[in-house]
């Protein structure tokens, strides 16, 4: 029950966070110079034109605009990609290309952490030392490398110099995972360097404040080996800002990926934007970012939901 | 640790002896490049390099130190070293100025919403979600797709990209500044001082600039730097999509036009890139550094 309210709580305000983003989001379709449908067809005739405004409701205002786009994406009809001629269904786009972001964003994940716990423990607990020392500056120099341009070093390295893998191109895992995986590694280690030098930042900080802690000292005398009081007693408790930060990423990374997706053409949600933007798709553009968006809200909600129901603590604290 | 938190509490003159924050070889290094960036950006054009938009076609794509160009040409003729010069030029003005009018607007507003409190801080924080649920490379390439709009048939000058790039990373910013402003003012709003200057008489924006201002600019100053490294991302990423600006003017713009010939000529690629590198890494250190340093409090603890 208690859960319950505290959802609602959190699903109001994020509702409404989404429904004025994306009504700004159409405000601002109407500041282009000369008529939305005109731009998406350029080479249509005026009848097309016509009727492309009538389908999306361009020709009834703003509010009646958003009103019928609103309405559609609630329905399931995402609108469409106006080609010469013809059209895209925008709900297939979508439903080929989300999978292909969100794999590439998990894999940025997994990789991140893999590096980012052994290291973030390891520095923790050698604090002060030459390794600590060392792991912490060059963490703290690469959190703030751009994605793009490690994407583009790497492929001048991997891809040009050496050869070991093609440069750009994407192929499904149902395809050939061994070539799928080989495609997906310069894309995947551009995202995940800056989040590793993030997490591991994280990660140190919470461990070494956990270190001092007690019942870790009791662990410790007990006798238990070092890496088991680590693993077992230190990284559990210390590991939820982690976590956190993590999943709060998952949303930005949707953002983060349109540069990536777009140097390695990997069709994915942000080269769709990227492309949409290019071809004037101005409701696609719309559809796209508002999904992008509703990611974002919706995973920021999740997360700090999550944190109350895990830990009573944050929930009195807001009382 | 404790024991100089102790003295420093104790003794009458405790920002003597507040530990200092460690001068690291990092932070020279940082100061050095970003100065040596803004000296290009200020000054390059005492350098004799030639026009950064005048083709040399007897040179098409050569390598690093050739004697004529010391950072070697694209494979369009153009001399890399003019294009830096002034491609830093271009992106430290844009980020500047983006960072300085948006910060300013985006903490006066994060400020005195956090002091007023009320309907107005409603609608602030209401207004700062909606556009922090958008990300940023996302707002500021719908914004910049629709404010520079440009066809075959009235394409964009030069001048206006850049404006509307400056004011969509403006748009951008403001929320970013403010919510910090906001979340850092609200801890002092309802301190005793400022209390006990209300008490006396004291206008409003009175308070604000004198009790209030001082107290939180260190944490505005601080990410103010590491804004200024995102919005260099955020450009770069826009020049690489193609909705930035066009022709190799700014770093982003040079990678941008240098991807295609990554085989023939690999230094147009990373030459720009660990530039934009280099200067995104040192204005996080030296953010970093301003926030240790000016936040007397935090190293007293």
């Amino acid at each position: 029950m208690n859960i319950l309210r505290q959802l609602l709580r959190r699903l109001i305000p994020m509702f409404s966070i989404v429904v004025i983003a994306t009504f700004l989001l159409s405000l601002l379709m109407r500041l282009l110079p000369g008529d939305p449908a005109a731009i998406m067809i350029p080479n249509g005739s005026i009848d097309q034109q016509i009727e492309i405004a009538k389908e999306t409701g361009l020709d009834r205002g703003l509010f009646g605009y958003y009103w019928k786009w609103f309405s559609d994406v609630f329905t399931g009809d995402f609108g469409k990609y106006y080609l010469n001629g013809g059209y895209r269904d925008l709900g297939g786009v979508i439903a080929d290309t989300l999978p292909v972001t969100l794999m590439l964003i998990i894999y940025a994940q997994i990789v991140a952490l893999t590096i980012a716990i052994p290291l973030g423990l390891a520095s923790a607990y050698k604090e002060g030392k030459r390794f600590d020392r060392i792991t912490s500056t060059v963490m703290f120099t690469t959190v703030s490398f751009p994605s793009f341009a490690l994407a583009l070093i790497f492929s001048l390295i991997f891809a040009v110099n050496l050869g070991w893998v093609d440069p750009i191109g994407y192929v499904s895992p149902s395809e050939n995972l061994g070539e799928h995986l080989k495609l997906m590694i310069l894309p995947v280690m551009s995202l995940a360097f800056g989040l590793a030098s993030g997490y591991t930042r994280l990660l140190r900080t919470d461990v070494i404040a956990t270190l001092k802690d007690d019942y870790v000292t009791m662990a410790a005398s007990k006798g238990i080996s070092n890496r088991r009081v680590l693993w077992r007693h230190v990284f559990r408790p210390s590991s939820t800002t982690l976590l956190t930060s993590a999943a709060l990423n998952m949303g930005g990374l949707i953002g983060g990926t349109i540069v990536i997706e777009t140097i390695f053409v990997i069709p994915g949600i942000g080269y769709e934007i990227f492309y949409s933007i290019g071809a004037r798709q101005v409701v696609a553009m719309q559809t796209l970012i508002a999904l992008i968006s509703i990611g974002y809200v919706f995973f920021n909600t999740m997360v700090d939901l999550l944190t109350q129901i895990t830990d009573p603590r944050t929930r009195e604290r807001r009382a | 640790m404790p024991d100089n938190s102790l003295s420093s509490t104790e003794t009458a003159e405790p920002v003597v002896k507040t530990k200092k924050p460690r001068k690291t070889i990092g932070f020279y290094l940082a100061s050095a490049w970003i100065s040596l960036v803004m000296f290009l950006a200020l000054f390059g054009w005492v350098l004799p390099t030639p026009q950064w938009d005048e083709a040399s076609y007897d040179n098409l794509g050569v390598a690093p130190f050739h004697p004529s160009h010391i950072l070697g040409t694209t494979n369009d003729g153009y001399d890399m070293m003019a294009s830096i010069v002034n491609g830093a030029k271009i992106s430290i003005i844009v980020s500047l100025v983006a960072v300085l009018i948006g910060g300013g607007i985006g903490s006066f507003i994060g400020i005195t919403a956090a002091y007023f409190r009320g309907k107005y801080d409603f609608a602030v924080t209401m207004i700062f979600n909606i556009m922090l649920s958008i990300p940023n490379l996302v707002l500021s390439l719908a914004l910049l797709s629709v404010l520079a709009y440009s066809d075959e048939n009235n394409p964009a000058s030069m001048t206006r990209r850049v404006v509307v790039l400056i004011i969509s990373l403006i748009i951008v910013i403001i929320p970013i500044l403010g919510r910090i402003a906001r979340g850092s003012a609200l801890q002092w709003g309802s301190r005793e001082f400022v209390l006990a200057s209300k008490s006396m008489g004291s206008k409003n924006f009175f308070i604000i600039r004198k009790h209030i201002l001082p107290n939180v600019a260190p944490a505005i100053l601080a990410i103010g730097f590491l804004a200024v490294g995102s919005v260099i991302i955020v450009e770069g990423s826009l020049a690489l999509l193609g909705i930035g600006i066009p022709g190799g003017a700014s770093w982003g713009s040079m990678l941008a036009n240098g991807r295609g010939n990554i085989e023939y000529s690999p230094h147009e690629v990373y030459l720009p890139a660990l530039c934009i590198a280099f200067t995104v890494i040192s204005f996080n250190w030296f953010g970093d550094y301003v926030r240790v340093k000016l936040d007397k409090r935090e190293s007293k603890i």
